[in-house]
């Protein structure tokens, strides 16, 4: 009888056990299927191509894409995909620009007191991206692209791990802080 | 009358006509900047200013990148080598809203040669911004003046 009972309490915990495992199985797979295909979709970044990227005008606004083996921009009907193992060289770096641009920022220097001088003492931080890359015929050029603060860094080991070069590495940064500590405005 | 107008013909005549030396195309070449530390956006719109001022204003049929196979079979080639040997980054800011500080400066020195090396033209060249524009807009500067040396001194027909 006690055998029988034992053996039964036994069963009871394997099927907890086998419960327990599906339940965690059933929460985990798609948290895990999820977080692949995070990993695997690319996140599109907003950049402007501040000049050199090869059949984009200069100052163009669009959204920047790195995965497959390639860096791809595109705005409205303009694209352009650049084969990341192309890139030569990889820098980032920070910039600002005046928060009242445009017409109404041109307008605001004709404004009276000295206006316009003291709207240009309000000014957003930028991070930039500057890449040195060959084209078909081996020529080389160079691009400098402009993102919201924080994404230069990403987009850089993004293009990185998909097959880019670098002269500057992560410790040749932590090694000049006071470098990049400067001011620039 | 007819005097007069022979006098101004004759002095121009009289004004000496720089010697121009045939060029077909030209090699621009990376930027360099061996002595001073040059920033990575500085160097890359140096390089890609000077080639688009040299092909909308130089008067090159054609100007080849560093690197470019193409410029190996191009005939009367010049090739630019450009080296940075003062840099002063000023502050947009600072230019704005005082209007006599915060100047940006560069000041390369330009190196023409023919493909065996030999050096045709020697030029210290300097590029600023002093009021108006970002930092950046020093290399057009730079570039502008470098294509006017070059339309000077090469022509494509002497």
């Amino acid at each position: 009888m006690q055998s029988s009972v034992g053996k039964w309490g036994a069963m009871a915990l394997r099927t907890k056990s086998v419960f327990l495992l599906g339940c965690f199985a059933a929460v985990a797979w798609p948290a895990a299927s999820g977080f692949a295909q995070q990993a695997a979709t690319d996140a599109p970044f907003k950049v402007v191509v501040v000049k050199g990227l090869q059949g984009v005008k200069d100052n163009t606004k669009g959204t920047l894409i790195v995965g497959d083996g390639s860096m791809h921009f595109a705005h409205e009907a303009v694209k352009k995909d650049l084969a990341a193992n192309s890139i030569e060289d990889v820098v980032t770096g920070d910039d600002s620009q005046r928060v009242i641009r445009g017409t109404v920022g041109t307008l605001s220097w004709f404004a009276p007191y000295g206006a316009g001088r003291f709207l240009s003492l309000f000014r957003t931080k930028l991070d930039t991206v500057t890449i040195k890359y060959l084209d078909a015929d081996g020529g080389l050029h160079g691009a400098i692209l402009a993102m919201p603060v924080g994404q230069a860094e990403v987009i850089k080991k993004d293009l990185l791990a998909q097959g880019a070069r670098t002269t500057v590495t992560a410790e040749d940064l932590a090694k000049a802080p006071a470098a990049g500590a400067k001011e620039k405005q | 009358m007819v005097m007069m107008v022979s006098g101004v013909g004759a002095f121009a005549q009289d004004k000496p006509k720089p010697v121009k030396i045939k060029a077909s195309a030209i090699q621009v070449d990376m930027i360099h900047s061996d002595e001073i530390k040059l920033p990575a956006e500085f160097q890359v719109s140096l390089y890609e200013d000077l080639i688009e001022q040299l092909q909308k204003k130089g008067g090159f049929a054609h100007v080849y990148r560093e690197g470019d196979r193409n410029a190996t079979s191009a005939g009367e080639l010049v090739i630019l080598k450009s080296n940075v040997t003062g840099f002063k980054e000023g502050s947009q800011r600072k230019r704005e809203v005082t209007t006599v500080a915060g100047e940006t400066s560069i000041k390369i020195h330009c190196v023409f040669s023919d493909k065996d090396g030999k050096t045709l033209l020697e030029a210290d060249v300097t590029g600023k911004v002093r009021f108006f524009g970002g930092n950046l807009r020093a290399t057009y500067d730079f570039a502008k003046a470098t294509t006017k040396i070059a339309r000077e001194n090469f022509s494509a027909t002497t």
